[in-house]
């Protein structure tokens, strides 16, 4: 990895984007600094006593809520002026249906502002050329608004009569695509109408999308020490507490908030929930990644291997439109951030050795199995041997799977300390399939050439040589010795 | 012995005058109560096939396909109660005949389902202020607002509460016909976009077409 800054230089930096992120840089949560003559619309009244009647149930959970207590009511979040894409005439105002981050934003500044450009608020960009190959190809459009949309939201289209078409909308994905411009939903982790701090610190504010195959956080969680430890001393977490600082106001359990966004020690929260992440898990092959801020406040993260952009410079932004970079995070610095978490809990030793073995993880992936499968697809697609479109062939899915499905379980298991989904949901099922489906259906593409290119990438790697002792044995199958001095 | 007896300027030509006069105003009134209930039916209106679109989305809602088999006309909505406002309304609607033969010869012909579904919005937000003008009044034929129960629990309080004060067609637009944004949210170049798309027009081709008259 290339040093962008020296070590001070690199610290300044990311307390500057730990300040930048946080708010203010202090460690409590951000509180919101308007003065309350800012909210009270008049008409709000009207509105909640007539869908006390029509749509108690949403018009109680606002009750419920701290907006309701603070005074801020349906005209707040909802009111629109008539310009605006999405407005329609309702009771004699003009309101929106979607409240969109800008609309959140009036008050909530800076947990906007750190959500912006953040995996999240980008999670459309990120399965843009996925769409068609996946959502329409392999299946059919129609799934697209109840399935993909839902967790990375949907580009919403405001009809010429002012509906909002159901082809994507309803919709609380995380990165959707408002008519306003901005991108995001507050809802898809804050539930409306109530917005309670504890249901969005629960991890169960973030199964809803981050389950199953290919990103089974959920899953991983549950079946580590953290979750183990959540699930027994839940009442302990002090989930609704006004702060939430990890290892002052609670210390029993982190939840996935604790981690990716929250406050512990010196290190502020924040909305940036991708922030903290030294590694890309959800690639063919993971790479650290760089941070790049740009000084209009947006950022994108960069592969490692690529060479990161000066302070100062123009640089290519998440939309592909050029602004000037304010300042770049190496990996290391994310990750720094990352086991500042940790050492609330762990010593530094426990903290590092940790990340030592899920980075080992990550490598033996990269190495063994991720960049051999990687090398072999580009020839077998560079020979002709299969069609340029993704899917049409069965190699295609097995090596998709390969790197989404369980190697994406295999790195996460590793990152999040679940044994089972590093090893039997992960790296086990990796080298499963790349031996018993991947290789085999090479050969099959291959034909004539395949020998030759299965060597050049695979038999003569040397974690790969063990293949060609067949003579070992090992009574794990209930066949062969136990090797002498073997455990 | 007093004479009953008519003022002299009661010549018998005078009293012809004031018989025939009298019949001719009863039959005057009783033809216009027919020409009313006449051109207020459903099929008078549809002899128009402008009208014709209008009753497809009529046909799709419930004041024509209900449970309890009660049907509102055209004119049961569009036309006020009463001889006198009726014929009045009758001539102030004589005008759409006039656009609709002009149409047919030259200027935007409402036929043609694209200038229709151009024109809409318009004729929506024109109906919407004559159903307002009136206080909802021909809806009032049929509802009586104290008298709304609903099928969820709390309709009959919110036609009670939040309704006070307020008459139908604030509230009830887009029953009958086509959706058409509030006046005041409308786009006229969102809803150009909607027809084109609908209808496989060219973009900008809606804007020709509308502005061309």
């Amino acid at each position: 990895m290339r040093e962008v800054m020296g070590i001070q230089g690199g610290w300044y930096a990311l307390l500057l984007g730990a300040c930048l992120l946080g708010g203010a840089g202090h460690t409590l949560a951000a509180k919101v600094k308007l003065e309350p003559s800012n909210w009270g619309h008049p008409a709000g009244e009207a509105c909640a006593s007539c869908h006390a009647k029509s749509s108690a149930g949403l018009t109680q959970q606002w009750q419920d809520g701290a907006h309701a207590k603070a005074g801020v009511n349906c005209m707040d979040c909802h009111q629109a002026a008539p310009g605006d894409s999405d407005a329609i005439t309702h009771e004699g105002q003009v309101i929106a249906t979607i409240v969109s981050p800008k609309d959140c934003g009036r008050c909530h500044v800076s947990e906007v502002e750190e959500s912006q450009g953040s995996v999240h608020a980008e999670a459309v960009a990120v399965v843009g050329d996925r769409l068609k190959a996946l959502a329409d190809n392999l299946t059919g459009p129609a799934v697209q608004a109840a399935g993909c949309d839902q967790c990375h939201g949907s580009v919403v289209k405001v009809r010429g009569d002012g509906t909002l078409d159901p082809a994507t909308w309803p919709n609380s994905g995380i990165g959707r695509v408002n008519p306003d411009g901005s991108k995001g939903s507050c809802s898809a982790c804050h539930g409306r109408h109530e917005f309670s701090r504890a249901q969005a610190r629960d991890p169960a504010a973030c199964v809803r999308c981050h389950a199953g195959p290919d990103s089974p956080d959920k899953e991983v969680f549950e079946a580590s020490k953290h979750g183990m430890a959540y699930v027994a001393h839940r009442d302990k977490m002090n989930l609704g507490s006004d702060t939430w600082v990890a290892g002052k106001d609670y210390s029993a359990a982190p939840t996935c908030a604790t981690c990716h966004m929250g406050a512990a020690g010196k290190l502020p929260a924040s909305h940036d929930v991708g922030m903290r992440d030294a590694w890309r898990l959800n690639s063919p092959v993971s790479e650290k990644q760089y941070l790049i801020m740009f000084t209009d406040g947006d950022k994108r993260d960069l592969p490692a291997s690529q060479e990161p952009p000066k302070r100062g410079a123009q640089f290519e932004k998440n939309d592909g439109t050029q602004a000037e970079v304010k300042f770049v995070v190496p990996p290391d610095r994310r990750r720094q951030a990352m086991q500042s978490v940790c050492l609330e809990c762990h010593s530094k030793a426990v903290t590092e050795g940790f990340m030592k073995q899920f980075d080992n993880v990550v490598e033996l992936f990269n190495a063994k199995f991720a960049i051999p499968a990687r090398d072999l697809m580009a020839d077998l697609y560079a020979a002709g041997k299969l069609t340029p479109l993704p899917f049409d062939e069965p190699i295609e899915l097995t090596y998709w799977e390969l790197w989404h499905d369980e190697g994406a379980r295999a790195r996460h298991g590793a990152a999040m300390a679940s044994p089972n989904h590093a090893w039997w949901e992960g790296m086990y099922l990796v080298g499963r399939n790349f031996y018993t489906r991947f290789l085999p259906q090479v050969r099959e593409v291959a034909g004539a050439d395949a020998q030759a290119l299965i060597d050049r990438h695979v038999t003569t790697k040397d974690q790969h040589q063990w293949l060609k002792d067949g003579q070992q044995t090992n009574p794990i199958l209930g066949f062969g010795k136990r090797e002498a001095g073997g455990g | 012995m007093v004479r009953l007896r008519a003022p002299l300027f009661i010549t018998r030509h005078v009293l012809f005058a004031l018989v025939a006069g009298g019949l001719a105003g009863i039959l005057f009134m009783a033809f216009l109560i027919e020409f009313d209930h006449f051109t207020s039916s459903n099929a008078f209106c549809t002899n128009c096939h402008s009208m014709a679109l209008a009753e497809d989305s009529y046909k799709t809602s419930v004041h024509y396909n209900n449970a309890s088999g009660v049907r509102a006309s055209c004119g049961d909505c569009h036309v006020s109660e009463g001889v006198f406002s009726a014929t009045w309304d009758h001539a102030v609607g004589g005008k759409d005949l006039l656009k609709q033969i002009k149409g047919s010869l030259f200027g935007p012909d409402y036929d043609d389902p694209v200038i229709n579904a151009l024109h809409l919005p318009e004729a929506a937000f024109a109906a919407r202020r004559w159903f307002k003008d009136r206080d909802s009044a021909t809806c009032k034929r049929c509802h009586d607002q104290d008298a709304i129960q609903g099928k969820r629990a709390d309709t009959a309080a919110i036609h009670r509460d939040e309704a006070a004060g307020k008459t139908c067609i604030d509230c009830h637009i887009n029953l009958v016909h086509r959706k058409v944004p509030g006046a005041e949210t409308f786009k006229r170049d969102a809803w150009n976009v909607m027809i084109e798309q609908e209808f496989g027009l060219k973009p900008g081709e809606a804007a020709e077409r509308f502005g061309g008259h």
